[in-house]
């Protein structure tokens, strides 16, 4: 796959990393790390140069987030109405969105560019939720600014050595995810342990909390 | 201490298990990553040189190699310029060959670009200097 995309970049330029990025940022999973930093290598040995690689990734990875965002907030929420209608779990699915309403600004920066496994979930579950497009957009442009600096940077820095850096922050990139996730799982188990997480009257707290909140937070 | 946690875990329902077994599991993703993580720095570290892959193209092994580009396109048959920027699977491809025999040509060609052997001579004339 690398050596499609890598094809399609020497011979077609920087459409072609356009494509790739608005392809991958929608949620098509593609090996853009190597690729990013293989740009920032190419721009090194002077094949390219780096303002236009900077603003052709930026302007692809956000037009990807955007599709995403869009295909939730008007595909997705009918889908989930038609399945909660039927299932049940709209509870479930009102007190996500509102997390997401709480948290989406720092969600959203965050799974730009420390994160990026999550950034296409992160995008559909914005759409979902109806978190603010100007907020949504604002921290996907800080945030994707910060992933293209930072990983065409890395690779312009360490122009000779894009296979060790894309695999060394590949699997960095995992250990984070997972360390937060395990963070997260594991604070949920101690309370469990230590009694009274599940209770009836916390959990109804929890909800009545969630709707109190969800008005002030709209944008 | 160790009979409350078996109590605990005795008493657990349907949806706390599945919270364990997602612990247990991202646990062991991240303690997996983690491994890789450090293998991989570890070995990069001791490794100066990267493995010629299928995505690289000639001048970025030149790069990568720190050996001057035209010897590494003279030992493929390539012209020097304009300088060809295909991946080097597009290039195998296109010479009939496997990519272990285009990173075997390579190899040779960089191992008698550095020492011992005396310095590669610069891109004759008639192709150009570098680009």
């Amino acid at each position: 796959m690398t050596e499609q995309l890598l094809g399609l970049l020497s011979n077609y330029g920087l459409p072609a990393l356009f494509l790739i990025l608005t392809i991958a940022s929608a949620g098509i999973p593609l090996p853009v790390t190597l690729l990013l930093i293989a740009c920032g290598s190419f721009v090194a040995q002077g094949e390219i140069g780096f303002w236009q690689v900077l603003v052709v990734s930026m302007v692809g990875a956000i037009t990807g987030d955007q599709l995403g965002y869009f295909l939730g907030r008007w595909g997705g929420r009918r889908v989930v109405l038609r399945v909660t209608q039927r299932f049940g779990g709209a509870l479930m699915i009102e007190r996500a969105e509102a997390y997401a309403r709480r948290w989406g600004g720092v969600g959203v920066f965050l799974s730009r560019w420390l994160l990026t496994p999550l950034g296409p979930w992160v995008n559909l579950t914005s759409g979902i939720a109806g978190y603010s497009w100007p907020r949504f957009l604002f921290w996907d442009v800080l945030g994707e600014a910060l992933w293209v600096v930072l990983y065409v940077g890395l690779g312009k820095l360490f122009s000779d050595r894009v296979s060790a850096l894309a695999d060394l922050l590949g699997n960095l990139t995992w250990v984070i995810v997972g360390v937060l996730a395990a963070a997260i799982l594991g604070w949920k188990l101690l309370r469990y342990f230590r009694g009274g997480d599940d209770a009836p009257e916390q959990a109804e707290k929890a909800e009545e909390a969630t709707k109190a909140y969800t008005p002030a937070t709209e944008g | 201490m160790r009979s409350s946690v078996v109590h605990t875990l005795k008493g657990f329902n349907r949806r706390q298990w599945l919270v364990l077994a997602a612990f247990l599991l991202v646990l062991g993703f991240t303690t997996f990553h983690a491994y890789r993580l450090v293998s991989r720095a570890v070995y990069w570290h001791y490794h100066q040189d990267e493995q010629i892959q299928g995505w690289m193209s000639v001048r970025y092994v030149a790069h990568s190699y720190r050996v001057p580009p035209h010897i590494l396109y003279q030992a493929l048959g390539l012209p020097y310029r304009p300088p060809d920027r295909r991946p080097l699977q597009e290039i195998a491809r296109a010479q009939n060959r496997s990519l272990d025999e285009v990173r075997a040509i390579l190899m040779d060609a960089i191992v008698h670009a550095r020492p011992p052997y005396p310095p590669p001579p610069p891109p004759p004339p008639d192709k150009g200097g570098p680009p």
